[in-house]
C-alpha cells in the first residue's frame, strides 16, 4: 500500500476519468455545437436535430463521471493501483470523443440537407464510442475485481492496462475523421452505407488491440 | 426470407381503352410502371413502337392546378394560424375524406373549371382590391417616412415647385457633404442659389442625413442636378402635394387607417370564405395531381397506330388481381403477358414482404439498405437481436415502462398520421417491454432508488437474479455460478459479460449459418467455406474444448483457423495479403469484444442512475427544508436525462451490432425499392 488510505489514490483516478474524458467531450461536443449553430442559422426548426448530435460526443464525459463516483461511493474497496487504472482508461478512452464530434458534425450537416439520412447518420456518429465504451469496460473490471487478486488488476500494473485501452482509444479520433467522410458519402449515394461502415470501423482494431493488452495485463498471466 | 417474387407483366392495349386501364392501375397501386424509352432506341423495337407522349388533358389539368395553387396561396396567406396547438399535435385527427366519383379525365377537368369560377367569382374582386389596398398602403408609408423628414419646413408644399423661372429640389443628403455642397453650387451658379437645411435626421438606413431644399434658376438646372447627384442626393417627390408636411403627415395618416381597416374588413371576408373553399380546393388540388401523374404516365408507354404497349413489374401473388384488373378495364381489347424477370438482379424492383407483427421493423433493414433482389431480407433476423440487445443495454424497469408507454402514444395517437411514427413507435413499444423484462431480471429500479431512499436492497432478496454493479442473492462469492479456469464468475459485472460474449457469439454464429447457406448456393462450397466456414469452424472448435475441457482442441482450431486465413489471403492476392491474414483472426475477435458494449452501456444506465440518487440524496441530507425540493429536481431532471440519453444510445448501439458485426457475415443489400404506379389519396377515397 502506498499510502495509508488507497482512496487516496481512488481519488486521483476519479479526478483523471472525469478530468480527461469532460475535456475529450468538450472539445467533442463544441465541435458538433459549431456545425449545429450553422444549421439553426439557416432553418431554426432543426434545432432539436442539433440538440441530439451535440449529445453524441457528451456520453464519453458522462462515462468519466460515472467511473468517478462508482470509485468515490461504490468501489471504495477496490486496490488502490486499480482505481487509478480504471480512471486512466476511462478518461483517456474518453478522448475519442474528438472523433465522435467530428463525425456528429458531419452527420448533422448531411441531416440538414437530407432528412431521410437521420438513421445512417446517427449510425457512423455512434461508431467512435466503441473506444470509450472499451475504457469504461476496463475500468469495470478492474474496480469489480473481476480477476481476483491477480498481480495484473491489484498492483500498478493495473495502470498499465489502463494506458494500453485509454490510449488505444484515441484511435477514436481517426475514427471520427473516416465516419465524417463515410457520412459524406453515403448522402450521396445511400448504396455506399455498407462499405463505407467497412472502412470507418478499421480505426478500430487498435482500440481492440488495446483492449486485448489490457486484458491480458489484468489476467496476470506473465507475472 | 427472401424480398417478394416478382413478374413481368406486359400488355398491348387499344388506343380508346387505354385511359381506362391506366385509371385502374393507377387506383390499384400494385404495378410499377417500366420506362419504355430507353427500349425503343433498339432498332428492332423501334421498328415496332414508337415514343408515346404525355395525354392530351396534361395541359388543360397543368393549368388548373396552377390556378388552384394561386387560390390555395391566397388563402394560406389569409388564413393565419391554425387553432388546436399542442392539443392537434399530440392527437392529430385524420381529414375526413370526400367520396369522389370520375370516370375520366375530362369530368375531372370540367368540375375543376366550375369549381374554379364560383371561387374566382366570389374571390377576385376581393382578391384585387386587396392587392390594391396593400399598394396603397405601402405606398402611402413610404411617403410618410419621407414627410417626417421634412417635417421642419413648415412652407407649403405647393410652393415648392418649379416655376417657369426657378428650378427647386426637395431631399436627403449626407451630412458630411453639406457644407461642401453650398459652397459648390455658389460657385457654379454665382450664387444665385439658396440651400435651405433642416435638422439632420437618421433615416431607416441607419446613415445621417440633412433634409435641404435646393433653388436655383432654371438655366443652372443641369449644373446643379449634375452636382447634387454626385455629392449623394436623395430626392422626395412632393410635386403633387398641398399644405404643409405637418398637414399632409395627418392626411396620410388618417388615409392608412382607413384603408387598414378596409383591409382588415376584406381578409375577414376572404378567411369566410377560406372556410367555405378551402377543404374543396385541397380536395381539386389531390385530383389535379392524380390526373397529371396519369397524364404523364403515357411517357412510359410505347405505342403503335392504334394501340398503346406498357410494362411493369407485379409481386408474383398480385398477378391475377392486375391481370383482371387490364382486362376488365379494356373491355377484352387488351393481351397481357406475364413473365419471369429477364432482366438483370440489380434491375429487378425489391419489394419486402414480412408478416404484420415483423413489418415495421423492415425500417431497421431499409435505413441500411434494402435487400438485393436475390439476396435474403434480414428483418426477421433483426427482430429479437434488436430487441434482446436494446434490453439490456437500457435495463431499467422503470425507464422501460416510460418508454414502452411514450412506444405506444407515438404507434397508437402520433402513428394515425405517419406510417414512420407507427412504425418506430411499434418498436419502442416493444423494446420497451424488453427493458422491463431486462430491468426485473438485473433489479434496476430507477438505478438504486429502492436502496437509496428506502433502504430496501433488492439484491438480497431473491427478487433479482443478477446486480450489475456487484453480488445479488442468486450470485455471490459463496455461490459462485461457475468457474473458467482461475476466474470465479461470482458477481454481476462478470457474469453479464460472460452472458454479453456468449450472446454476441452465438449472434455472429446465426449470421455465419446464413452467409454460408447463401454463399453455398450462389458461389459454390469453396467461398462460402472460405467467407464463412472458417469462423463456423472456430466457434465450433471452441464450443468443443470448453465444453469437453480439453485447452488443446482450442489451441489446434485457433492455429488451423489462422492457417487457413493465411491460405485464404494467398488465395486472394499473394504473400502480402497471406501475411494479412494473420490478422483477420484479431478482426473476428473484435467483432466478439465489440459485444461487450452490452455489459458497458447495461452499467452505465444502472450506474448513471445510481449517480443522480447519490446527488439527490446529498442534497436531500445535507440541505434544510428545501432540500427536499432540489432533491426532486435533482431526480426529475438526472432521471430524465439518462433515460434520454441512455434510451438513445441503446438505440444506436443495438442498431450499430446488426449493422457492423452482424450484417459483415452475410447480407450486403443495395436493391431497388419497389415504387407502385398509385394514385396519392389524402383528401379523398374512391370507395
Amino acid at each position: 500500500m502506498v499510502l495509508d488510505n488507497p482512496l487516496l489514490l481512488g481519488a486521483i483516478g476519479a479526478g483523471l476519468a472525469v478530468g480527461i474524458a469532460g475535456f475529450g467531450s468538450g472539445i467533442g461536443a463544441g465541435i458538433a455545437g459549431a456545425s449545429g449553430a450553422g444549421v439553426i442559422a439557416e432553418d431554426p426548426s432543426k434545432f432539436g436535430t442539433a440538440i441530439v448530435f451535440q449529445a453524441l460526443p457528451q456520453t464519453q464525459g458522462l462515462y468519466g463521471f460515472l467511473v468517478a463516483i462508482l470509485i468515490l461511493f461504490v468501489f471504495k474497496n477496490a486496490p488502490e493501483w486499480a482505481m487509478v487504472g480504471a480512471g486512466v482508461a476511462t478518461g483517456l478512452a474518453g478522448l475519442s470523443a474528438i472523433g465522435q464530434g467530428i463525425a456528429s458534425a458531419a452527420g448533422l450537416g448531411a441531416v440538414a440537407e437530407d432528412e431521410k439520412i437521420f438513421g445512417k447518420a446517427m449510425v457512423f456518429s455512434v461508431l467512435p464510442e466503441t473506444q470509450a465504451i472499451y475504457g469504461l469496460l476496463v475500468a469495470i473490471l478492474l474496480l469489480v475485481g473481476v480477476f481476483g487478486n491477480s498481480l495484473g488488476a491489484t498492483t500498478i500494473a493495473a495502470l498499465g492496462a489502463g494506458l494500453a485501452v485509454g490510449f488505444a482509444g484515441l484511435s477514436g479520433i481517426g475514427q471520427g475523421i473516416t465516419a465524417a467522410a463515410a457520412i459524406g458519402a453515403t448522402a450521396r449515394d445511400p448504396d455506399a452505407m455498407g462499405k463505407g461502415l467497412v472502412l470507418a470501423v478499421m480505426p478500430e482494431t487498435f482500440a481492440i488491440f488495446g483492449l486485448l493488452i489490457a486484458i491480458l495485463i489484468m489476467l496476470g498471466i506473465m507475472f | 426470407m427472401r424480398p417478394a417474387r416478382m413478374r413481368k407483366l406486359r400488355a398491348v392495349i387499344l388506343d380508346e381503352k387505354m385511359d381506362n386501364v391506366v385509371r385502374e392501375l393507377h387506383e390499384e397501386g400494385l404495378m410499377e410502371l417500366c420506362d419504355l424509352t430507353s427500349k425503343l432506341e433498339d432498332p428492332q423495337w423501334a421498328d415496332l413502337l414508337s415514343p408515346s407522349s404525355p395525354a392530351p388533358y396534361l395541359r388543360d389539368v397543368s393549368a388548373l392546378l396552377i390556378k388552384t395553387n394561386r387560390f390555395l396561396d391566397l388563402f394560406d396567406s389569409v388564413k393565419g394560424e391554425e387553432k388546436g396547438g399542442l392539443k392537434e399535435l399530440l392527437n392529430p385527427t385524420l381529414p375526413p375524406k370526400e367520396k369522389v366519383n370520375f370516370s375520366s379525365a375530362d369530368e375531372v377537368i370540367s368540375y375543376g373549371r366550375s369549381l374554379l369560377e364560383e371561387v374566382e367569382g366570389e374571390v377576385k374582386e376581393l382578391a384585387d382590391r386587396l392587392n390594391h389596398l396593400e399598394n396603397k398602403i405601402n405606398n402611402l408609408q413610404q411617403l410618410k417616412r419621407y414627410l417626417e423628414y421634412l417635417k421642419d419646413f413648415q412652407v407649403d408644399l405647393e410652393h415648392l415647385k418649379s416655376g417657369p423661372y426657378t428650378y427647386v429640389a426637395v431631399g436627403l443628403i449626407p451630412e458630411d457633404k453639406v457644407a461642401q455642397l453650398k459652397e459648390k453650387l455658389s460657385s457654379i451658379t454665382d450664387n444665385l442659389s439658396e440651400v435651405v437645411e433642416g435638422k439632420p435626421v437618421v433615416t431607416t438606413e441607419n446613415e445621417r442625413k440633412v433634409p435641404v431644399v435646393v433653388v436655383t434658376l432654371k438655366e443652372y438646372r443641369d449644373k446643379v442636378g449634375g452636382e447634387l447627384r454626385r455629392s449623394g442626393f436623395e430626392r422626395i417627390e412632393v410635386s403633387n402635394l398641398k399644405g404643409t408636411p405637418g398637414e399632409n403627415l395627418e392626411r396620410i395618416e388618417r388615409e392608412i387607417r382607413e384603408c387598414e381597416k378596409e383591409r382588415e374588413n376584406i381578409l375577414s371576408k376572404l378567411r369566410e370564405l377560406a372556410k367555405k373553399w378551402y377543404r374543396k380546393l385541397l380536395v381539386l388540388h389531390e385530383l389535379l395531381e392524380i390526373e397529371k401523374e396519369r397524364a404523364e404516365s403515357y411517357t412510359y408507354y410505347g405505342r403503335t397506330e392504334r394501340t398503346y404497349m406498357l410494362e411493369g413489374w407485379v409481386p408474383e401473388k398480385y398477378v391475377d388481381r392486375v391481370k383482371n384488373t387490364i382486362e376488365r378495364a379494356s373491355e377484352g381489347c387488351g393481351v397481357v403477358e406475364v413473365k419471369e424477370p429477364d432482366e438483370p438482379e440489380e434491375k429487378i424492383p425489391v419489394m419486402l414482404d414480412n408478416p404484420k407483427p415483423v413489418k415495421p421493423f423492415e425500417m431497421l433493414t431499409e435505413m441500411f439498405a434494402p435487400p438485393k433482389y436475390n439476396e435474403i431480407d434480414p428483418t426477421l433476423l433483426i427482430v429479437p437481436g434488436f430487441l434482446i440487445f436494446y434490453g439490456i443495454m437500457l435495463t431499467d424497469a422503470v425507464y422501460g415502462l416510460l418508454l414502452t408507454l411514450i412506444g405506444l402514444f407515438v404507434w397508437k395517437k402520433l402513428g394515425k398520421v405517419s406510417e414512420g411514427a407507427r412504425n418506430i413507435g411499434y418498436i419502442l413499444t416493444l423494446a420497451g417491454i424488453a427493458t422491463v423484462i431486462a430491468g426485473i431480471i438485473t433489479g434496476g429500479y430507477l438505478g438504486d432508488f429502492l436502496k437509496e431512499f428506502l433502504g430496501f436492497d433488492i439484491y438480497k432478496t431473491p427478487f433479482a437474479l443478477v446486480n450489475p454493479l456487484g453480488e445479488s442473492f442468486y450470485i455471490n462469492e459463496v455461490r459462485p455460478l461457475l468457474k473458467l479456469g482461475s476466474i470465479s464468475v461470482d458477481n454481476g459485472p462478470i457474469a453479464i459479460l460472460l452472458f454479453s460474449i456468449l450472446v454476441g457469439i452465438l449472434h455472429l454464429f446465426i449470421g455465419l449459418v446464413v452467409g454460408f447457406k447463401e454463399n453455398l448456393e450462389k458461389k459454390g462450397f469453396k467461398e462460402a467455406f472460405l467467407n464463412q466456414g472458417i469462423w463456423l469452424l472456430l466457434i465450433i472448435g471452441l464450443a468443443l474444448g470448453l465444453v469437453t475441457n480439453m485447452p488443446s482442441i482450442i489451441l489446434a482450431t485457433v492455429a488451423l483457423v489462422v492457417l487457413l486465413c493465411i491460405v485464404r489471403g494467398y488465395m486472394k492476392g499473394g504473400i502480402l495479403d497471406a501475411m494479412l491474414g494473420v490478422m483477420d483472426i484479431t478482426g473476428f475477435l473484435g467483432n466478439v469484444l465489440s459485444y461487450a458494449r452490452l455489459l458497458a452501456l447495461c452499467l452505465a444506465t444502472g450506474g448513471l442512475a445510481m449517480a443522480v440518487n447519490i446527488m439527490a440524496k446529498l442534497i436531500g441530507d445535507s440541505i434544510p427544508v428545501i432540500g427536499i425540493l432540489l432533491a426532486l429536481i435533482v431526480l426529475l431532471i438526472g432521471h430524465t436525462f439518462n433515460f434520454v440519453m441512455n434510451g438513445l444510445g441503446a438505440f444506436i448501439h443495438s442498431l450499430r451490432l446488426h449493422y457492423v458485426e452482424f450484417f459483415g457475415q452475410f447480407y450486403e443489400g443495395g436493391g431497388k425499392k419497389f415504387q407502385p404506379f398509385k394514385a396519392k389519396r389524402e383528401y379523398t377515397t374512391v370507395n
